[in-house]
């Protein structure tokens, strides 16, 4: 079998349609994990009873298990528990009218948490105790020293984190596939059976994940400068 | 006028305060010396509730609390009469100069913006920082940065502001102008507690000097009377070592 540069080009333009679908589990992955990872971390940092033993394992089970396994949980789990509470409480919602995509948003979003909950935590304890201290001093409560003093630093030291696992969420939403989600590169796939050219096919997919990945990358780095600006000493 | 009343605290089993009382008159400069671990710095930092008293009173004009029972709201009421001007500075490093003092202003009293600024921006002249109004605390000297931390302290109007060793991370020709502001502010009879090791400065700014050592007040008197004629044996042995050219050594 030989190469066909030119169907590359086909491929790309093909699976360029998959992109929006992509980019919405890895948007609403990301935005929900960051929500809950913030809360996860708070609630462990101020170690908050019960809730922050059930937060450590919810960090540990989700770290310690795939994404692709915990996708096949929520997508097998989920119908049974709403359907079993639909009916008991007599609900007309079923689980079947669940869109697929929505499985991989909450599944993921599961994912994205507990690892961002470490990245929000560590870059909270980047920030030194003698800041928040100095808050305390002058008046603020616990809440706004936390809001304006800690967390806009703690964002500030997070950020090359994030950007990682912006891109981790971005690669991984590939396992959408599992749930019959057609991504890049599902569609990448769908795009080579019809004439059996998948390398060319997921080259182009390969394209398509390399540019997005250099455009977070790109992003991310420019953030980074404007919100970082204080440690070099430059004025904003 | 502030008093201390049997302030007792503990860290672990160690007794760091042992029933302490201080009572300061409004106006009045009260300098706290001693040797390192002798529970100063704590002290200084229960006034505030920075740490937690076991036991004790605290009041400060006609606000009064019982630590033992404290209540979140007294805490920021206590807050909100002090300040405190830290070893370490400690500026909030993503903000500039000028945003540092503003700060409570915004978030604790809720001024408008333009008045807070106003005001912080009075303060930072007041401490020599008119021209370094956006400059961030990376960008500033160790100097610099501690009037930054003074003129915050400043900003709230608090009844008494703590100073906790405010030039012992200073490199030593730094230290002058950190102590010519704190003498400033001393003349316009802001009451102050200041834990130093600055002997010349206790012996100039201070109306009172307290010596603590082991968690008690074993002395206090008028800085000619604590430099000049120490009574207990342990103030004696404390000068010696930190000032061997003291004129009272027979």
């Amino acid at each position: 079998m030989q190469l066909d540069p030119s169907f590359i080009w086909t491929a790309f333009w093909q699976i360029f349609r998959a992109i929006p679908t992509t980019l919405s589990i890895t948007v609403v992955s990301v935005l929900l994990g960051f929500a809950i990872g913030t809360v996860t971390a708070l609630v462990r940092l101020y170690r908050v009873p019960v809730l922050s033993q059930m937060a450590s394992a919810y960090v540990t089970f989700i770290r310690g298990t795939p994404m692709l396994t915990h996708l096949l949980l929520i997508y097998f789990g989920l119908p049974m528990l709403i359907d079993g509470l639909a009916e008991s409480f007599g609900w007309s919602f079923r689980s079947v009218s669940i869109p697929m995509i929505g499985f991989a948003y909450i599944s993921f979003s599961i994912t994205a948490g507990a690892y961002m909950s470490e990245v929000v935590r560590a870059g909270m304890q980047a920030v030194d105790r003698g800041q928040v201290e100095a808050a305390h001093s002058v008046g603020m409560t616990s809440f706004q020293a936390l809001r304006r003093i800690s967390f806009p630093q703690a964002l500030a030291a997070a950020l090359p984190n994030l950007a990682n696992s912006v891109i981790g969420m971005l690669h991984g939403s590939t396992l959408a596939f599992a749930v019959s989600v057609v991504d890049i590169n599902a569609q990448a796939q769908i795009v080579a059976s019809t004439n059996w050219k998948f390398f060319e096919a997921y080259l182009a997919a390969a394209l398509i994940f390399w540019g997005l990945t250099a455009l977070i990358e790109r992003a991310a780095a420019l953030i980074e400068k404007r919100v970082g600006a204080y440690n070099r000493g430059g004025v904003a | 006028m502030i008093e201390l009343k049997r302030i007792s605290k503990s860290f672990g089993r160690h007794r760091v305060l042992q029933d302490i009382s201080l009572s300061v008159k409004t106006g009045e400069v009260v300098v706290i010396l001693g040797p390192s671990g002798s529970g100063k710095t704590t002290l200084l930092r229960c006034v505030n509730y920075l740490e937690k008293p076991a036991s004790g009173e605290i009041a400060i004009g006609d606000f009064k609390m019982d630590c033992s029972q404290a209540k979140r709201g007294d805490i920021l009421r206590l807050r909100r009469k002090t300040a405190m001007v830290f070893q370490q500075y400690n500026l909030f490093r993503h903000k500039t100069a000028l945003e540092n003092v503003m700060e409570a202003l915004l978030v604790v009293k809720k001024m408008p913006a333009a008045e807070a600024r106003s005001r912080s921006v009075a303060l930072l002249e007041k401490v020599g920082l008119g021209g370094k109004l956006d400059e961030y605390p990376s960008r500033l000297s160790g100097g610099q940065q501690q009037r930054v931390g003074i003129a915050r302290a400043l900003a709230l109007e608090p009844e008494v502001i703590l100073f906790d060793e405010p030039t012992s991370a200073l490199d030593p020709e730094l230290v002058g102008e950190v102590l010519e502001v704190i003498r400033d502010i001393a003349r316009e009879g802001i009451t102050m507690i200041v834990v130093t090791h600055e002997m010349g400065f206790a012996r100039d700014v201070a109306n009172r000097v307290v010596f603590m050592d082991g968690g008690v007040v074993v002395e206090e008197g008028t800085p000619d009377d604590v430099f000049q004629h120490p009574q207990e044996e342990r103030t004696k042995q404390f000068l010696r070592r930190i000032t061997p050219e003291a004129n009272w050594v027979i």
